[in-house]
């Protein structure tokens, strides 16, 4: 036994670099909402599916994770699209549960109490009958209702939901439309924040999506979080048999002519597919491709992202006299929604109290969330010492400043502070672990591409860069992709 | 098979894809989309439902056919024959 032996295999430090091939009709790339949806949507009909995801939880930006034995949600604030009374059945959410074979009794909504925005000292309260919020804008703009219910018809009209819609400026067209200066900042300030990924406007079909989403038909939360939306999809796509796999990197994929041939992991294993759906995004499907996607190059790179510090306090908010659920808040007259040239900027923000939803006020403990636009690249900058600093500085900051715009919240401070169990806090670059969004992006590019289609004629986009935002609306586009691109085809 | 079967199977998958639509007061000569809340991704459900359950092809060019209960079972009819006789 002298001889020089090579290495047992097991106790080789290399790791092994997989060069297996594996052959599907279909590769999805991300499990977030659209993922999910498409890929059980695929499924359902047969399809051999094989859902990649880089993180070990799905969901995307609509994720959850545990603190101290507390769950918490990612980015949910709110369902939209509450199928109201006012509303009644045309609730894209309706759509989506029959599309996706669940019972929309399955989600246990809560309804919102109610919500507000305020811009320094003039408010507008909604909830969801929209009759409400009709009635606020013309107690606290009157001369401008006539003009406020002639953009509301203009709106009924535009072909928002249609994928060549023309993605005009909101800015402009509020501009053009008459309203009061200060009643156009205000409609800006909710509907950007749900799902603009444009610098200070949003295109006008976002625009009027949103609005119907929040102010016509209403917001809402499960019972249970976004788990009981997750939980549903996971159970399914084991049912249907689709191969889901976590901590599963995209490397690269590969092209030949027009046509997208492969995907290749980290893990170095290759999938040869018939069909590809990546969920990434614009810019992040081309670094997969190392080739732009649309003709001519004209996808840009989104900035905007988000820092949100959550208060879990002992009690419920109604002990504080707390009864609202959504705040939107602007110091200002002006608002504007852009990456911030500090950390954070604290001039607008949402604050939401997510105990507020449904009625049962009997809950041990509660949350009280407050998020702000934040800059990645200053968050990315800083060393781990620093990060951890500024995170705690910011979560002590904005946890404070939000309370000037709760009813009584100065007095309270005191009393909040003594009942505090925990403070948490996400910034920009937790987005992007859970994302991987460049620039930790809460709504990625700016460029969307509502049809999904590419320059490879068998490479589609969906979910963020498809342009149908919120949890609704990523699903919706998941779907609508494996619908029209795929199903539809045979 | 026959006509009744037809539109009793394209009731069964309509109550499958619209749990929250009533069924009992269907009338057959009336369009689908005019008695219930049914839209385009529905009725591309209703096609891709009679190919998995029922191996019928239904081409978008004729997705028409199936506006009401009565063209359902006119247009599907023969297929199903044509099915149960392969």
């Amino acid at each position: 036994m002298g001889s020089v032996s090579l290495p047992h295999p097991s106790l080789s430090p290399v790791k092994s670099i997989s060069s297996q091939i594996t052959s599907t009709e279909v590769v999805v790339i991300g499990a977030g909402l659209a993922g999910l949806a498409a890929a059980v949507r695929l499924a359902m009909f047969g399809k051999k599916v094989i859902l990649l995801e880089k993180h070990y939880v799905v969901g995307g930006l609509n994720s959850f994770y545990a603190r101290k034995g507390r769950k918490f949600d990612v980015g949910l604030h709110a369902l939209t699209n509450y199928p109201s009374p006012s509303s009644g059945k045309s609730s894209p959410l309706l759509k989506l549960c029959r599309q996706l074979r669940i019972p929309i009794d399955e989600l246990k909504l809560l309804p919102q109490s109610h919500s507000r925005i305020t811009f320094g000292e003039q408010s507008l309260r909604f909830n969801n009958d929209f009759q409400y919020f009709l009635s606020q804008v013309e107690e606290a703009f009157p001369s401008s209702m006539d003009a406020f219910l002639k953009l509301l018809k203009m709106m009924e009209q535009f072909p928002a939901y249609s994928v060549d819609a023309e993605e005009l400026s909101t800015r402009s067209i509020l501009r053009d439309s008459g309203i009061d200066p200060l009643l156009r900042e205000m409609l800006l300030c909710p509907t950007c924040y749900y799902g603009s990924a444009r610098p200070d406007d949003i295109d006008f079909p976002t625009f009027i999506m949103l609005f119907d989403a929040i102010f016509k038909q209403g917001l809402s939360r499960p019972e249970d979080g976004i788990r009981a939306i997750l939980n549903p999809l996971t159970a399914k796509l084991k049912e249907l048999g689709v191969d889901r796999r976590m901590n599963s990197a995209v490397r690269s994929i590969q092209t030949k002519g027009d046509k997208a041939k492969e995907v290749i992991l980290e893990s170095g294993e290759t999938i040869k597919a018939e069909k590809i759906i990546s969920t990434c995004g614009i810019r992040e499907t081309e670094s997969l491709l190392q080739e732009n996607c649309i003709e001519p190059d004209e996808a840009q790179t989104g900035q905007f992202s988000i820092i949100e510090s959550i208060r879990v306090f002992k009690g419920h908010p109604k002990d504080l006299s707390w009864d609202e659920t959504v705040i939107f808040f602007n110091r200002s007259n002006r608002f504007v929604y852009d990456c911030p040239k500090g950390l954070v900027d604290l001039e607008s923000g949402v604050i939401c109290m997510p105990d507020n939803y449904g009625t049962n006020h009997q809950t041990e403990e509660s949350k009280l969330r407050v998020t702000h636009p934040a800059n990645f690249h200053r968050w990315s900058q800083l060393s781990e010492a620093q990060y951890l600093k500024e995170k705690n500085y910011w979560e002590k900051t904005m946890l404070d400043n939000a309370l000037s715009y709760l009813p009584g919240g100065l007095e309270k401070r005191e009393l909040l502070h003594q009942r505090t169990e925990l403070l948490d806090t996400f910034t920009p670059k937790t987005i992007k672990r859970f994302t991987s969004h460049i620039n930790g992006t809460l709504y990625g590019s700016p460029t969307k591409k509502r049809d999904g289609s590419t320059k490879y004629k068998n490479l589609y986009l969906a979910g963020t860069d498809q342009g149908y935002v919120g949890i609704v609306g990523a699903m919706l586009g998941g779907i609508a992709v494996a619908n029209n691109q795929i199903l539809r085809a045979g | 098979m026959d006509k009744d079967k037809v539109k009793q199977i394209v009731l069964d998958i309509i109550a499958e894809i619209a749990p929250d639509e009533d069924l009992n007061d269907v009338k057959s000569d009336i369009r689908l989309r005019d008695q219930l809340d049914l839209d385009s991704m529905d009725f591309l459900d209703i096609v891709m439902e009679l190919r998995k359950q029922h191996g019928i092809d239904v081409p978008e060019p004729e997705y028409r056919e199936l506006e009401s209960l009565d063209s359902c079972a006119n247009y599907l009819l023969p297929k199903f024959e044509a099915g149960a006789a392969a």
